[in-house]
């Protein structure tokens, strides 16, 4: 204890309360894993094991569960990466030639303009979500593939342009000086200087946004009626209601098997890109 | 594409100087909106997608609220008689009962929990755990989130559910309910879920707000004897308050308009045990395709939102930015 109080410049709690800290925290990260515990115990488990043992580890795991449940939600994942992929690629794009233009070029009415962007991130979708079905439907876009990718690439770039402009701001002058000298034009300076040194706050752009559309769910909810073109979570949502399926998809493993491979995307993507993630939350020090 | 420097107004500095100098008289004229035309030209995508999918729908929303309108068939005015229709339906106190406790909830749930558990993280010493913690509190998130309300759902089974067989295991046979599937508990089941709240953004942002307070403020503090709890309660509160205007304003708008889980969990009921405004919304589009009367309510859940959203704006105010770094 004595020794510890040296080790710390500023009297902070002691070494005991530290410990209680440590446990504190791991049983609340503890209890917060629990579901995600339960899931994947449950997702080796076959129909009787799933009905008699949910409990217990049942040995030997039922791989075979995963096989299953690919067969049912393959499509529905390639489906929903498909749509993100060319949504986020959209939304870069986008977010990083506004970004650019609201940080780095002077014209009239620049801030007028970029407000006019971020008040939208005000406007709850709750106001637009009926009329959006409606101008869908009325530009025949229902029941397409770009019903999904559009709204993102329209939408996306709000908080994008937000966050590009914030990030392409530091990054300095004299880079821009310098290239302008050797005769650089916008589409240069854009593409040469300042998406090499933005892709920091592209990566942490990247994770919301493929977080946001992974976990889509009430828009392709009605405007997709054709399962061949449904997401992921649409998808799991009509198997849990479907209990006579050929493979007891609904009652037992496999219906678990593949929440957990729904989960895997976006566990390989805070693997990739976690860490520009965490920073980009912690380091921002975003408030209001 | 270089051949363009010339008109680029950003492009030589004695470009922008010139700029600068014509500012006063010349700053809103035709010349120069014609010496920027390419930041023009590169937003143009960006707004002509904005104005047809983002500007227009909540716009056409506004103005149907007000309307009969159906697809395929021609709208027609009837003034506030879709609000009136809201407002005198039976269930409509009920709905807004549960939207009141759902927010209260919400309130605790997206403000109080990442806090806690931001200060648990903030007051660990060594850096290499801390770092540890902060990538552990993201976990959850890493499950879809219509995977986690579905776990729930199955949770909360009455005969196969992990909840009941622990109370059942417990002896506590009596207290295995259909958390789901009762009156006066499935609104409560549906809060419940997520348990412990622990949410891993929330928590990252405390945790950027407190990293940012000043090491001269705390040892100024540690000299006059206020740590641990005292600290928390008189230094390290005052100075989140941005971080928790910003959570508190997303706790509201979620509690608002979220029905997301409810559509899941019990679509309302039993009964309209578990009915919000948001799901009525959907619902008389979807199902009873009244367009014009579903547009009614998600502007007044807009309304309330808004309201809320600037009560918090008023209500809260950050402390003092120079105690900051």
């Amino acid at each position: 204890m004595t020794t510890d109080l040296k080790r710390s410049p500023n009297r902070r709690p002691l070494q005991m309360s530290q410990l209680g800290l440590h446990l504190l925290i791991a049983f609340l990260l503890l209890l917060s894993l629990i579901p995600t515990v339960i899931m994947i115990n449950l997702s080796f488990k076959n129909g009787l094991q799933y009905r008699w043992e949910r409990w217990s580890l049942s040995l030997p795991l039922r791989g075979s569960n995963y096989l299953s449940a690919w067969d049912v939600i393959d499509a529905y994942m390639i489906n929903t990466v498909l749509v993100a992929m060319v949504g986020l690629a959209g939304v870069l794009i986008l977010s990083l030639i506004g970004g650019y233009v609201f940080a780095r070029m002077r014209f009239p009415l620049r801030e007028p303009l970029y407000y006019a962007i971020i008040a939208l991130l005000m406007v709850p979708w709750v106001l637009s979500f009926i009329p959006a079905y409606m101008l869908y439907n009325n530009l025949g876009l229902l029941n397409t593939r770009w019903a999904l990718i559009i709204p993102n690439v329209a939408g996306g770039p709000i908080f994008g342009i937000f966050l590009m402009r914030a990030f392409i701001t530091g990054i300095p002058e004299e880079l821009y000086e310098s290239a302008r000298c050797d005769g650089a034009g916008a589409w240069s300076l854009i593409w040469r200087i300042t998406f090499p040194l933005s892709l920091p706050g592209l990566a942490t752009l990247s994770v919301l946004n493929f977080v946001a559309e992974w976990n889509s769910f009430l828009w392709p909810l009605v405007t997709i009626s054709d399962m061949s073109k449904q997401v992921i979570s649409v998808g799991l949502f009509r198997l849990s209601r479907t209990t006579n399926d050929s493979v007891d998809f609904g009652s037992g493993g496999p219906l678990f098997a593949g929440y957990v491979l729904a989960s895997i995307p976006l566990v390989i993507l805070f693997i990739v890109l976690g860490k520009f993630y965490v920073e980009g939350l912690v380091e921002s020090g975003i408030k209001m | 594409m270089s051949s363009a420097q010339s008109t680029q107004t950003d492009s030589a500095p004695s470009g922008r100087i010139l700029w600068r100098r014509m500012r006063p008289t010349t700053s809103l004229s035709w010349r120069a909106f014609r010496r920027s035309w390419q930041a023009y030209a590169l937003l143009s995508p960006i707004f002509a997608l904005l104005i047809v999918f983002v500007y227009y729908p909540p716009i056409l929303g506004l103005i149907r609220a007000f309307f009969r309108w159906r697809p395929g068939v021609p709208a027609t005015f009837v003034g506030l008689d879709n609000f009136v229709t809201y407002f005198t339906y039976a269930e409509t106190p009920h709905e807004l009962v549960n939207i009141v406790k759902l927010l209260v909830f919400g309130l605790f749930a997206g403000i109080v929990m990442p806090f806690i558990m931001a200060e648990l993280i903030f007051f660990v010493r060594s850096p290499a755990l801390k770092e540890l913690y902060r990538l552990l509190v993201i976990i959850p998130m890493l499950v879809p989130g219509i995977v986690t309300v579905l776990l729930w759902q199955k949770l909360y089974d009455p005969y196969l559910g992990p909840i009941n067989d622990m109370l059942r295991a417990m002896g506590l046979e009596q207290f295995a309910l259909n958390w789901l599937g009762e009156h006066r508990i499935a609104i409560y089941a549906i809060m419940f879920v997520g348990f412990p709240w622990v949410w891993g953004v929330g928590t990252l942002i405390y945790l950027g707000g407190l990293g940012q307070i000043s090491e001269s403020v705390y040892e100024a503090a540690a000299l006059d004897g206020c740590t641990g709890v005292g600290r928390v309660m008189r230094i390290d509160i005052p100075l989140v308050l941005g971080q928790v205007r910003l959570l508190a304003i997303l706790a509201i708008i979620n509690a608002i308009t979220a029905f997301q889980n409810i559509l899941v969990l019990t679509d309302g009921g039993p009964g309209f045990s578990t009915m919000v405004p948001g799901l009525t919304m959907f619902h008389s589009a979807f199902r009873a395709q009244k367009f014009g009367y579903s547009s009614a309510i998600g502007l007044l859940l807009f309304i309330i939102a808004m309201s809320g959203t600037l009560i918090i704006n008023r209500g809260i105010r950050p402390a003092n930015e120079e105690l900051r770094q």
